[in-house]
This record gives C-alpha cells, structure tokens and sequence, in this order.
C-alpha cells in the first residue's frame, strides 16, 4: 500500500470515528435527533456543514477546470453556484424552517395538508438525489484507482473506492444521523478550505502573479488540447460570442454564447433553492432568523472558496504552460503544455508546488468533497424514506425507535443502489467523460431541482392560494420539460440548441409556475390556510425557542454563581 | 414545538398578515436588484467597449465576474437579512415580551 492509499484510509477513518464520537446513541436517538440533529445546530457550525453538503468534487476540481479551458466563461459556474443561495435566502430559508420538518416533501406535504404532494415530492427528490449520488460514488472509485492504483479482497481498483467510499460514509450517516453528520461536514468543508488557501499561498509565494498570469494569457487567443482523426492536438477556440474571432482567457465566449450564459447562470441560480440535501440543512437551525443569518455565513464561505478556485484554475494555466522542462509525469497529461484533462488542474499544480504530498493532498481533498457530499445525499434519501414514506403511508403508527430504524435503513438501502449502480458503470469509458458526466448529471439535479421543486416551493410559501393539485401539477409539468429536455439534449447532442436544453429551468420553471397557478384556481386550498400563515411568517415559534434558551443560559450562569 | 409555542407566544392573524406583506416586498426588491445585478454581467458582454475595458491591469469582466460577484451576494445578503429579521423584531411580538426575562 503506498502514500496515497494510507492517507486516504487515514482520512475516511478519522471522519467515520469523529462522526460516531458525536452521534447520538442509536438507542436513544429520536427522530428529532436522528433527522434534525434536536434543532440546536448554532448558525457557523450550520453554515459550514451546509459547505461541505455544497461543495462536491464538481465544485473542488471542476470550477478550477473550467476556468483552466475556458477563461471567463468558466467563472460562471462558479458565479452561478455562489448565487444560488440568494434566492435561498430571501424566498425561502425562514419560512421553511419554521414550518416545515425533516424533510421537503414534509414541509410540501403539511403545508398543503396533502399526502399525494408529499409522494409527489419524495418521486422528485430521489430523481435529484440519485443524480447527485452516482456521479459521486463513480468519482469516489476514479479517484481511487488514479491515486491509489490496487484493489482490496479481490475488488479492482474502482470497485474498491466506490464500495470503500460508499461503504464507509453510510456507516457514518446511519450511526451518526444529522449531528454526526453536520460536524463531519464542518471539519471537511473547514479542510476543503485549508488546502485551497494552503495551495493559493504556495502558488504565490512561489511567484505567481495573478494580475500578470490573466493578462499574458490573454494576449494569445484560446488554446485547446482537440482530438481529430485519433490524433489530439492544440486548436484555437472560435469565439461563441463573436463568430470568426478567436476566444481569449479574460473575454467572454470561449464556451457560450449570450444565451447559453444567461440559460446557465438561471438554472444554476434556481436549482439551489430545491436541492434536498441542501435544504434539509435549514430544518436544523434553531429559528427561522438562524436560517437566515446562517444562509450569510454559507454566501461569505461561498465568495472565499470560489474566489481562490478560480484564481487557482488561472494558476494551473499559466504555471503549467511556464514550466521551463516539462517533468516526465506531465508528459502524457498534457499538449505542448495544455493538460488534456483540464480536471487535473488542481491536482498537476498540488504536484508542481509539494510533489508527490502535493498531489495526495489534493485527492484526499477531493476525495472528502466527494464523501461529504454524499452524506448530505443520504440523509436527504433517509428522511424522505424513513419519514415521508414509511412513517405517513407504510405504517402510520409507528414509533420514534421504528422511524429512526427505516432512516438508517434507508441510508444502506440508497448507497447500496448508488454503489451497485456505479459500479455497472464501465469505468474505462467513463475515464474518457469523467468529470464531464459527472458534472452533466450535477447539472440535470441542478435543472430538475429549479424546474420542478424551487417554483412549487416558492408559492407555497408566498401564495395563499396554492393547491395540493396546483404543487403535483408544478412539479409534474417542471420535472417533464426538463427531463424531456436533458434526454433530448444527449441524444441529439449536434442538434443547435442541444446546448441550451442541458440547462432548461427558464423554460421549464415558468411551465411550472404557469402550471401550478392554473390548476391552483380551479381547486380548493387547504381549509385552515390563516393557521398555517401564521406558522410560516409568524415568529411565534422563533420567539418561544429564543425564550427558551435564555432561560436555560440563565440557569447555566445561575449555577456556575452558585 | 409550535403548540407549545402557542401558549405563551402569539402573532395575530393582522399582524402576520401585514408582516408576510412587507417581506414579500423586501424579498422581491433584492431579488430585481440580485437578478439585474446577475444578468448585467452577460449583457455586458454586448457593451465590449466597457467590458474589455481595463481596471489597472485588470479586464473589467474578469475583476466583477472573478471576485466582485461573491462581494455584491455578500452585501446583499447581508443586508436583506438584516432588514428581514429586523422587520419581525419590530411587528410581531409584544414590547412585554422579555419584560420578565432579565437575560438579553
């Protein structure tokens, strides 16, 4: 076993045990405990898990990717990402604190007073959830196999990190439940952005100068590694913006047109406010005012992280092309000094800056981006199981031990499909799209999250006149347009607006709403609708639970006086 | 957790009412600002005088789009959170409220 495998095995082990050292005892935990880690998460230990659920491998290695092959047009993805939380934050995160609980599909469920939308809702974010949690199981098993390069009782090397990875984090859900969970994501989100701010100062002391790096590569038009006729060669990129003209590094339209980045910067805008294992997050602040402070603290993290994403992604681009001999490890990963697989950004700087350590920093790095994201996937998967179904259809009187039970079930259950189903997957052809598929399936969550769920959500917080039938109509008609449109999208991808459907959501979101008001005024809506205003903007609830725990520092201070 | 509420705490149908009416209006005027805000980026691209423009060494798109975005989401954030949460302190809930509880 070398370096990298002992580090890694290092890493799964010590978040597997911090996670299990702060779980709740599995026979004592109710599931307001297990689901909700008892609603006391305090706004910086939230807003930093609610990061580590963020930020996957996608955000770690891809953003700096994109920025590396595609300048500008890169940023938006990162732009995008950081945006999503302001719709969070203004429509969403306090009202769905206050009233909703465990779950999405449960907050829908409740407010509508209608098990048909929590059903409904469950269909929808296991599409979401799966699509996040393959892609990520398959990262885990790439990552392995490149870094690691052996398997373990008679597993390849992919077989190996995929039922590793998998294996390891659903261990650590289903024992730890959310408050394991939540500070497992802290201390690796708290990591993640060590090793960026780590990297970032090696680059600079070493001499990278970011202003100057931006500007010389833009004095030459846009270079790409394309393969043609089995050869793979450097080929100037035609600008999408300006037909003709060469794209550069600092310029808009080495990737998209005008279109493609307004499409792309909507659907990425809104798929935030309806990713479940995101939002699950909010259910455990203690108010719906912590929610929003909390959704602060996530939009500060967010500005860091991808500031020195980016800035990293243009290092990679200019260091690797200044390299006076390229060392013979670069040779096969690169074109007269374009790395072919511009996912390797961060991970060939790591190396030029700390050699082999630099290296394995960098994958470990990646590695509990993946593994902190699929905590989020699963929790999200167990309370949608455990509560929405098993509790509310499959057996309505069951006890707290039961509920808890069929969540962590659930989580065995889901990364038991995620794992088998990564595992069909060819990983050899796979190397060829990686992280192209996998940031393709991110962006179809993305794209069903903000077609189908964000609008439904949205009116059922701010619309008194929503209906059960109206959100099942949303969120048929939402999830339709843009599963329609991403199959479309891959299969006739020479089509023109191929593109723009692998973003759908400002069609299919405005389909949705359309959707929802008009079936929302031919139908009654819930009868007690004044109560359930009242659970939603009143802050009653947030008033109590403030009361309650001055109350209880006031004992604490009393005491420590005595 | 909210019946329990309901015993010592209490919002008016009226004054949730007016409440959930001033909030709409705060979440949707950051919202036009975060989305003109958000697309004036690409539009820009129309106006390629201003946008491959210089700040010092820097293009002007790569310095808003590369740093400057997450300092707007930042500010904005921050600021409707503030405006929100102070919003509920003032409407909702009796000035009574903590007058039995020394603890602030």
């Amino acid at each position: 076993m070398n370096v990298a495998a002992a580090a890694l095995i290092v890493v799964l082990a010590t978040l597997t045990i911090v996670a299990l050292l702060l779980a709740v005892g599995p026979r004592r935990a109710s599931s307001i405990d297990f689901y909700l880690a008892g609603q006391r998460i305090g706004v910086v230990t939230n807003a930093l898990a609610i990061c580590g659920d963020y930020f996957s491998a996608a955000s770690f290695l891809g953003v700096a990717a994109a920025v590396y092959v595609s300048g500008l047009d890169g940023v938006w993805y990162a732009a995008g990402f950081a945006a999503g939380f302001v719709p969070v934050l203004l429509f969403v995160a306090a009202p769905l604190r206050r009233f909703g609980q465990f779950s999405l599909p449960d907050f829908l469920g409740r407010r509508l007073e209608s098990e048909r939308v929590r059903l409904a809702a469950v269909c929808v974010v296991q599409v979401i959830t799966l699509s996040y949690l393959v892609p990520q199981a398959v990262a885990s098993g790439i990552t392995w196999r490149l870094m690691v390069g052996s398997g373990v009782l008679g597993l390849d090397a992919y077989a190996t990190g995929v039922v590793l990875a998998t294996t390891t984090i659903a261990g650590l859900v289903a024992f730890g439940g959310m408050r394991g969970t939540t500070w497992a994501q802290a201390v690796q989100f708290v990591f993640l952005m060590a090793v960026l701010v780590w990297l970032a100062a090696a680059v600079l002391s070493d001499g990278f100068d970011y202003t100057r790096a931006v500007a010389d590569l833009s004095q030459e038009p846009l270079r790409n590694p394309v393969a043609v006729d089995g050869d793979v060669r450097l080929e100037t990129q035609d600008s999408a913006l300006r037909p003709g003209t060469p794209a550069r590094f600092d310029q808009p339209g080495a990737r998209y047109s005008l279109t493609g980045q307004i499409t792309l910067l909507i659907t990425l805008m809104l798929g935030t406010a309806g990713l479940p294992h995101v939002m699950n997050r909010y259910f455990t602040s203690p108010t719906g005012r912590e929610a929003r402070r909390t959704t602060v603290w996530v939009l500060a993290a967010a500005g860091i992280f991808y500031t020195l994403a980016v800035m990293l992604g243009t290092a990679a681009r200019s260091m690797i092309a200044a390299l006076p001999a390229t060392p013979s490890w670069l040779t096969a990963l690169t074109v007269e000094g374009v790395l072919r697989i511009p996912e390797h950004a961060l991970l060939a700087l790591g190396r030029i800056i700390a050699g082999d350590a630099g290296l394995t920093i960098i994958a470990v790095a990646a590695l509990v981006a993946v593994i902190s994201t699929m905590a989020g996937l699963l929790l999200a998967a167990a309370a949608s199981w455990g509560h929405d179904v098993y509790a509310f259809v499959v057996n309505r009187r069951a006890t707290q031990h039961q509920v808890v039970l069929a969540g962590r079930l659930a989580v065995v259950g889901t990364a038991a499909v995620a794992a088998a189903v990564a595992l069909r997957l060819d990983p050899t052809s796979l190397s060829a799209l990686f992280p192209s598929a996998v940031a393709t399936m991110v962006t179809w969550a993305f794209a069903v999250a903000g077609s189908a769920l964000t609008p439904v959500i949205v009116l059922t917080i701010w619309w008194r006149g929503m209906t059960a039938a109206g959100a099942v109509a949303g969120m048929a008609v939402g999830g339709v347009i843009a599963i329609v449109a991403f199959l479309v999208a891959l299969l006739e991808p020479d089509w023109t607006l191929a593109g723009l459907l692998l973003t759908p959501t400002p069609v299919a979101a405005p389909c949705a709403v359309v959707a929802a008001v008009r079936v929302s005024r031919r139908t009654a809506p819930p009868g007690r609708v004044t109560q359930l205003w009242a659970r939603l903007h009143g802050t009653a609830a947030d008033r109590h639970a403030e009361r309650i725990a001055r109350l209880t520092l006031r004992g604490v201070q009393a005491e420590d006086a005595a | 957790m909210d019946d329990q509420a309901g015993r010592d705490e209490f919002d008016s149908p009226a004054e949730v009412d007016a409440v959930f009416r001033t909030q709409r209006r705060i979440a949707i005027g950051y919202f036009v600002v975060f989305v003109g805000g958000m697309l004036l980026i690409p539009l820009a691209t129309l106006a390629s005088e201003w946008w491959e423009g210089r700040l010092s060494d820097w293009a002007t798109g790569f310095v808003v789009a590369g740093a400057g975005l997450y300092v707007f989401f930042f500010v904005l954030g921050l600021g409707a959170a503030s405006l929100a949460n102070g919003v509920e302190q003032r409407m909702l809930g009796t000035p009574t409220d903590d007058a039995d509880d020394p603890v602030r």
